[in-house]
This record gives C-alpha cells, sequence and structure tokens, in this order.
C-alpha cells in the first residue's frame, strides 16, 4: 500500500475532526433546546472525517491502479521564496505594535522588495527605499486622514 | 408602477441627489477595487457623511458605494487574480486568466457591462415583481433555508475541478472554521480552548484576506522564475483599449446566459444572509454545468465572466427589495443601510414602499441611474487601473500585503485579525499547492452559521427530521442539492473518460 500527499492529507484531516468531535462531547447541553452546542458540529465533523477516509482511499485505490505513478514533482521553482515572505509577514505583524505602522511598513516593504526581485543597481536600491517610504506614508495619510481608519501605534516609539 | 420610476428618475437627476450619488459611485468603484477594503468598510465609512444630508441624499450615496463597489471588484480580480470585494471571488476564476492570456481589456469591459446589464435587468425586474417575491420568500421557514443553504454548498462544492471529494472537504473545513467561538443560539463558547484569540471565533474579512490574497501573492511569487512571461503578457501584450461594441455584442449573443445569472442574482440577493459572494459562485456554477463546453471554465471564456458580474450587481437589486419590503438585511452592506434608514427615523418593512413612495422609487432610481455612472467612472479609471497590474511583482506584492494587513486590522481595530490574516494565508497558500479549491471553503465559511441557526430553529420547532424532506420548497432544494452533486460525479467521471481516450502527446 502506497500512499502519497492527498493520502497524508486525507488522514491528517480525520484525525483532526476526529479530535474535534471527541471535544464537542464535552461541550454543556442548554437546559431549553432540544440539542446543544455540540450538535451541529458533530454533524459536520463527522462528515469531514468521513470525507478525510475517503480521500485516503481514493489516493490509495489511485496509487494501486497506477503503480508507476509519482508524487508530482515540481520545476524547479522559487518556492524558497515563499517560506521567507511568511517570515517576514509574520514578523511584520509581530513588529507593527512595537514599532507602530509607519516604521514597520517601512521595514517590511524594504525587506519583501529585494526577497522578491534582487535590486542590481544602485538606481533599482534607491527605487526600494523610495517605494518603501511612499508606500508607509502615502497609506498612512490616505487610511488615517481620509478613510478615518486608525492604524498600529508603536509601544516602542508612540507612533 | 412605471409612471413613479419615471419621475424618481427626473427627481434623482438633480444635482442635490445626482452629485452624492456619483460620488457614492466613485466610493464604491474604489474601495471594491482595493483588495482589502471592502464594500461594507467603504459604506461604513461613508456612512457619518449621510448623516448631515436628507435620507434620499444619503440613501443615493449608499446605493452607489453598493453598485459601484460590487462592479469594481472586478478590476483586481480580473488584472490582479484578487478579488477586490468577496462578490468578485467567481470572476477571478476566468477574468484573470484572460487578462493573462493578453486580454485585460475584454476580461474588464466584459465584466463592466455584465455588471451594468445585470443590475439594470435586476433593477427592473425587481421593480416589477417585488411584491409576488416577497410573498415566496415570506414562506419559507428554518427548513427551507437550511435545504438552501446545503443546495448552495453542494453546488460550489461541484465548482471543484478535479476531485469532488476536495471540494466538499474544502466546504468542510469553512463550515468548522465557522464554528470556532460563541455557539450562534446559546453563546457558549466553542472549541476556544480556553483562549481569548479564539473567544470571538474568526472574523470572516481577514480569513477571506488570507485565505484569498496570500494564496495568490505566494503563488505568484513562488512561480515567478517560472512563469514570469506568463505574467507579463497580460501586462505588455494587454491594452484595456477594447471595442466596445463588440465586448456588448459578446454579452448580448448570450441572452439565456445573461438573463439566468441575473436571476440567479436577485434571488440570492432576496434571501437574508446570502450576499453577493454567493450569488457570484452560484451564478458561475450555473453557467459551467449550463454551458456545453464547461472544460472551457477556468481558463478565461467570456461566459464565467458574465455570469458572475451580472450575477453580483442583480444581488444588490435583490437585497435592496428585502431590505425594503421586509426589513431584513440581505447582508453587511444592507445591514449599515438599514441603521442609517432608522437614523432618518424611517421605518422599512412591509409598509415602507407604500407609506415612502418617493424614497422607496427613490432608491430604485438611484440604484439603476448608479449603473451608467458606474461604467462612465470604470471608462476613465480602468486605464489607471491597468497600470496596478503593470507593475512589477517585487513592487506590487508588498503594497498588497499592506493593504490586506491594514484592511484585517480595520475590521475591529485589533492585532487579531491581523493574526487571523497571517493563519489562513498559510492555510489558503497550502490548500491552493495541494490542490483544494478556495471557493467551496469560503461559501461554507459565510453561511456556516446560518446553516446552524436554521438547523437548531427547525429542531426546537418540530423535531421530526423528515419535515425537511417533506416540506415541498425544502424537498425540492435537497433534491435539486443532490442532483447537483450527481451531476458533478457525472461530469468529472465524463472528463476522465474523455481524457483517458486520448492518447498522450509525448
Amino acid at each position: 500500500m502506497r500512499v502519497s500527499r492527498d493520502g497524508v492529507i486525507g488522514l491528517i484531516l480525520a484525525a483532526l475532526s476526529l479530535g474535534l468531535l471527541v471535544q464537542s462531547f464535552s461541550l454543556p447541553q442548554l437546559p431549553l433546546t432540544p440539542v446543544g452546542p455540540g450538535f451541529y458540529p458533530r454533524i459536520v465533523l463527522g462528515l469531514l472525517a468521513l470525507a478525510g477516509v475517503a480521500l485516503f482511499l481514493q489516493n490509495v485505490i489511485a496509487n494501486r491502479a497506477d503503480t508507476a505513478a509519482v508524487d508530482e514533482v515540481p520545476a524547479e521553482t522559487g518556492f524558497w521564496r515563499v517560506p521567507l515572505l511568511f517570515g517576514i509577514v509574520a514578523a511584520y505583524i509581530f513588529l507593527l505594535p512595537v514599532l507602530g505602522y509607519r516604521l514597520a511598513t517601512i521595514l517590511f516593504v524594504m525587506l519583501v522588495m529585494p526577497a522578491i526581485e534582487w535590486p542590481r543597481s544602485v538606481q533599482a536600491w534607491a527605487a526600494v527605499i523610495s517605494i518603501s517610504i511612499a508606500t508607509s506614508l502615502v497609506s498612512h495619510l490616505v487610511f488615517e486622514r481620509y478613510l478615518l481608519v486608525l492604524l498600529p501605534r508603536g509601544s516602542l516609539t508612540g507612533w | 408602477m412605471l409612471e413613479l420610476l419615471g419621475s424618481a428618475l427626473l427627481n434623482i437627476m438633480q444635482w442635490k441627489y445626482l452629485l452624492p450619488l456619483f460620488l457614492g459611485t466613485l466610493m464604491g468603484v474604489i474601495g471594491g477595487a482595493i483588495p482589502g477594503v471592502t464594500i461594507t468598510l467603504t459604506i461604513i465609512i461613508l456612512l457619518p457623511f449621510t448623516f448631515g444630508l436628507d435620507p434620499l441624499q444619503g440613501l443615493a450615496a449608499m446605493t452607489g458605494v453598493y453598485v459601484g463597489g460590487s462592479a469594481g471588484g472586478l478590476i483586481t480580480a480580473s488584472l490582479l487574480g484578487i478579488p477586490g470585494t468577496p462578490s468578485a471571488i467567481a470572476t477571478t476564476f476566468d477574468g484573470f486568466p484572460m487578462a493573462r492570456a493578453g486580454e485585460p481589456g475584454r476580461a474588464v469591459w466584459l465584466g463592466i457591462w455584465a455588471s451594468c446589464f445585470g443590475g439594470l435587468i435586476g433593477g427592473l425586474f425587481l421593480v416589477l415583481v417585488t411584491g409576488p417575491l416577497a410573498a415566496i420568500a415570506l414562506q419559507f421557514g428554518p427548513w427551507e433555508y437550511f435545504s438552501l443553504f446545503i443546495l448552495a454548498l453542494a453546488m460550489v462544492a461541484g465548482l471543484a475541478e478535479g476531485s469532488l471529494t476536495k471540494g466538499l472537504i474544502s466546504a468542510g473545513i469553512g463550515l468548522v472554521i465557522a464554528m470556532f467561538g460563541n455557539d450562534p443560539v446559546g453563546g457558549i463558547p466553542r472549541f476556544t480552548f480556553g483562549s481569548d484569540f479564539l473567544g470571538g471565533g474568526f472574523p470572516f474579512l481577514p480569513v477571506l484576506i488570507g485565505i484569498f490574497a496570500f494564496s495568490q501573492i505566494m503563488t505568484d511569487v513562488e512561480n515567478l522564475g517560472r512563469s514570469k512571461t506568463a505574467r507579463e503578457s497580460a501586462q505588455v501584450r494587454g491594452s484595456l483599449r477594447v471595442s466596445q461594441l463588440k465586448v456588448i455584442g459578446e454579452i448580448i449573443s448570450r441572452p439565456f446566459l445573461l438573463l439566468w445569472s441575473t436571476i440567479v442574482g436577485i434571488a440570492i440577493g432576496v434571501l437574508p444572509a446570502v450576499g453577493g459572494s454567493a450569488a457570484n459562485m452560484l451564478a458561475y456554477d450555473q453557467a459551467k454545468k449550463l454551458s456545453r463546453h464547461p472544460e472551457r471554465f477556468g481558463k478565461g471564456t467570456p461566459e464565467g465572466i458574465i455570469a458572475s458580474e451580472s450575477a453580483n450587481n442583480a444581488n444588490v437589486g435583490g437585497s435592496l427589495v428585502t431590505i425594503m419590503a421586509f426589513g431584513i438585511p440581505g447582508d453587511a452592506v444592507t445591514a449599515v443601510m438599514l441603521g442609517a434608514m432608522t437614523i432618518h427615523g424611517i421605518q422599512s418593512g412591509p409598509l415602507f414602499v407604500s407609506q415612502n413612495a418617493d424614497l422607496a422609487y427613490g432608491i430604485y432610481a438611484a440604484y439603476i441611474l448608479a449603473h451608467p455612472l458606474m461604467v462612465l467612472i470604470m471608462a476613465v479609471a480602468a486605464a489607471i487601473m491597468l497600470r496596478i497590474s503593470q507593475v512589477k511583482l517585487s513592487i506590487l506584492a508588498p503594497i498588497v500585503l499592506v493593504l490586506c494587513v491594514v484592511g484585517a486590522y480595520a475590521v475591529n481595530n485589533t492585532m487579531n485579525g491581523v493574526y487571523v490574516l497571517l493563519i489562513f494565508g498559510v492555510l489558503g497558500y497550502g490548500l491552493v499547492r495541494t490542490g483544494f479549491p478556495l471557493a467551496p471553503l469560503i461559501l461554507g465559511l459565510i453561511l456556516g452559521e446560518q446553516i446552524e441557526l436554521n438547523l437548531i430553529r427547525a429542531i426546537m420547532t418540530d423535531d421530526n427530521p423528515w419535515l425537511f424532506i417533506t416540506r415541498p420548497i425544502s424537498g425540492g432544494l435537497l433534491l435539486v442539492a443532490v442532483i447537483s452533486v450527481a451531476l458533478s460525479i457525472w461530469q468529472h467521471m465524463r472528463h476522465t473518460r474523455r481524457t483517458a481516450s486520448v492518447e498522450p502527446d509525448f
């Protein structure tokens, strides 16, 4: 029995659904209603667990039918950029309440632009710096001044 | 009736009404086009400005935002692949591939004219049949609503390319996400694990922005080296200049598609809690199922754009009728409008049209006139919007991500929304990379609470579960849901057989 990506996902999904299903039995029963807050989740989670098992079985059957089949091996891509970008976004989000919107946004854009496409000239670096500053200041002006959307203040900077 | 509508149209063309309507439509187009700034947020921003206006001026501006926003989402949906609003989700499926294939002008203008025609037909249709539609909706009990939502989920799960199981799982994940937080009946904390962060559940907008925007941007970033030419083809070769007559001809030559999508949009709009996001996806699903070439969907077919955009603007008309006839907000946008009406001392409900005929027909007139205004605004602004798609990914991605963060933060002005954005950004990217469709997940998320509420209401009213099947409308809807799933399985099997019968080309 050979299990590939979809099969593993199916099993994980079934396990998570069953975990929440068990959790739903610990929810209290309301006195005035015939069904409690766990009633509907149990139906959905039960069906989702079954769907996870179905995905696993479909994968096993498909692999058995096509023994030569292997998981798709992607061509060389820029996948390495994705975790890097998620890392920068995570850092930005956690720095927002510390540095404040304006400073954190300048740093964020300044990091994301070279992470996607490395600047190869002085002009390109100048563009990175100017776009970073412009993005932060223009968006701050538009949202705070004109759209009246309050943006995060920095606990360290006070603005 | 038509006399009243005619005089209301003349009345609304006065500058004192036309200006707020124009500004509202402009704001709506801009708000709808910016990912992370939704129609709801735009209309909330507009709300304080309407307090100083007379009721019709304020409601005209809000109607303009609603119409403009419903159409504005198509710009980013087509040119960036990121729906500016949830009501433009299905537009991305074909609008973006068409733009990438070098026809951004055709993609955008098909959407604009389809929005205009769908909205206008929807407006006219609703003025004429408000009474009968209201009578039908009034017959709906919790059984019918529950069955309707199940039908919607079944239909959208059928959109999944390749695997119905993955489509159903995706819908199920959406339903599970909606379960976190307090249960909608008794307010009991559910799956919170003692955490304050999970206490309020996952806010809808950050989840939506995270799933769609992050999955799109990260996929683009990942494919940067590989699909650079594909991405740039829409930018370099594309122009928004198209023959308007040709585009209009493309839409007019598909009258059944336009009319059916409009009817789907109206029907979904009339029903409470099912907004434009469901309307455009259901219309898209219908168009795909009824098409002679369903395999072309998702690859840049005009049918997909026409169905999605005509439905989401027609949906606005449906929502307006619901609020005017029943006093029930169809979605978050009309909920804000209902609040504004209350502030002005206007009681919406069954007597609204008869007691406030000038105002009611004024809203209809504003709704109808907002569509040509929207086309005018798009004609001027669409060229500017093309510049957005011509910007390099290294410039575009950080700006869009910043807007997403701002949009998620602005929902409650707390960082919780931003954390949710990141969590669901990772989930959305993971799902796309493993071949799970996102549309069923979003619909599950939207409908989750309403499905549960109506299920519990039905059981509390009568614990006989057979009522879901024996009540004619409810049973009929469930039957259509089963047929829809069966049709999807049949289509999938037919597609597999056809693929298998074709010799591989090495």
